[in-house]
């Protein structure tokens, strides 16, 4: 199985219920964080961090456009995530698979 | 949804026999048993009893799955708590279920996994970013077979 520290981090990023509606949020299209602070309640600084949790681990990208820092998505970590569980569920399912083979080999069909 | 990770199989044999044979060394050796792995089980069958099953490739790559026995119906039903730990020091906790249920004299066994960060990341998340979490949750249902 493929494991990695990125992958936790990512996993990490996403654990939080403030960061997880920033990407709510961000799906729907990208925000200032002025725009992020507000529905959430948070200062600016607050926001800045989560964004910067996000940031690291490539779930969100930010630019500066004019005197604002504009937050989009950055999916590509979800990829990661994505083959993890893939390689987690094909793993499983094989040791389940060479299990009942054994069984059968095993009991000889009765 | 599912909220759980359900892996399936039918097994063309009894369910006493399929539930023996999990619980047994020749079985968990078929069970992690990739191809040149090495599988060692220690398994306390009894409710609050360990279950340890340590497999590896090498010795410097050992992966170890320990299990406590929450529930035994024989043979029918195992609940477990597991702790996987990797080579990479990092640890999983989640619940394992184990039924068997016989079929026409087969056994439809079915293991459930409840509790892994990533399931529950998969249901707090769908509507966060569709595309993204819509291919997470393909990745994890599974329908038994």
């Amino acid at each position: 199985m493929h494991y990695n520290a990125t992958l936790d981090r990512t996993f990490f990023a996403l654990s939080d219920p403030t960061r997880r509606g920033i990407l709510k949020r961000l799906g729907r299209g990208p925000a200032t964080i002025g725009e992020l602070a507000q529905p959430f309640g948070l200062t600016l600084n607050g926001v800045k961090k989560h964004v910067g949790i996000l940031e690291e681990v490539d779930l969100v990208v930010t630019a500066k456009i004019g005197r604002a820092r504009e937050c989009r998505l950055g999916p590509a970590q979800l990829e990661d995530a994505t083959e993890w569980i893939d390689d987690y569920r094909r793993t499983w399912q094989r040791r389940l698979d060479r299990f009942g083979t054994y069984v059968e080999r095993k009991d000889g069909g009765r | 949804m599912s909220e759980n990770a359900v892996f399936a199989r039918v097994v063309n044999a009894r369910p006493e026999v399929v539930f023996d044979a999990l619980t047994g060394q020749d079985g968990q050796e078929a069970f992690y048993g990739e191809p040149g792995w090495t599988v060692e089980s220690e398994c306390d069958l009894r409710v609050g009893g360990v279950w340890t099953v340590t497999f590896w490739p090498s010795r410097d790559e050992v992966y170890r799955h320990d299990h406590i026995f929450r529930a035994i119906d024989r043979p029918n039903r195992l609940v477990l708590d597991t702790t996987e730990s990797r080579p990479d020091g990092s640890i999983v906790e989640y619940e394992t279920e184990f039924t068997f249920e016989e079929r026409d004299s087969k056994t439809l066994m079915t293991m459930i996994h409840r509790g892994l960060p990533t399931v529950k990341l998969r249901d707090e998340h769908q509507a966060g970013v569709p595309n993204a979490f819509a291919r997470l949750e393909q990745a994890i249902e599974k329908s038994p077979r």
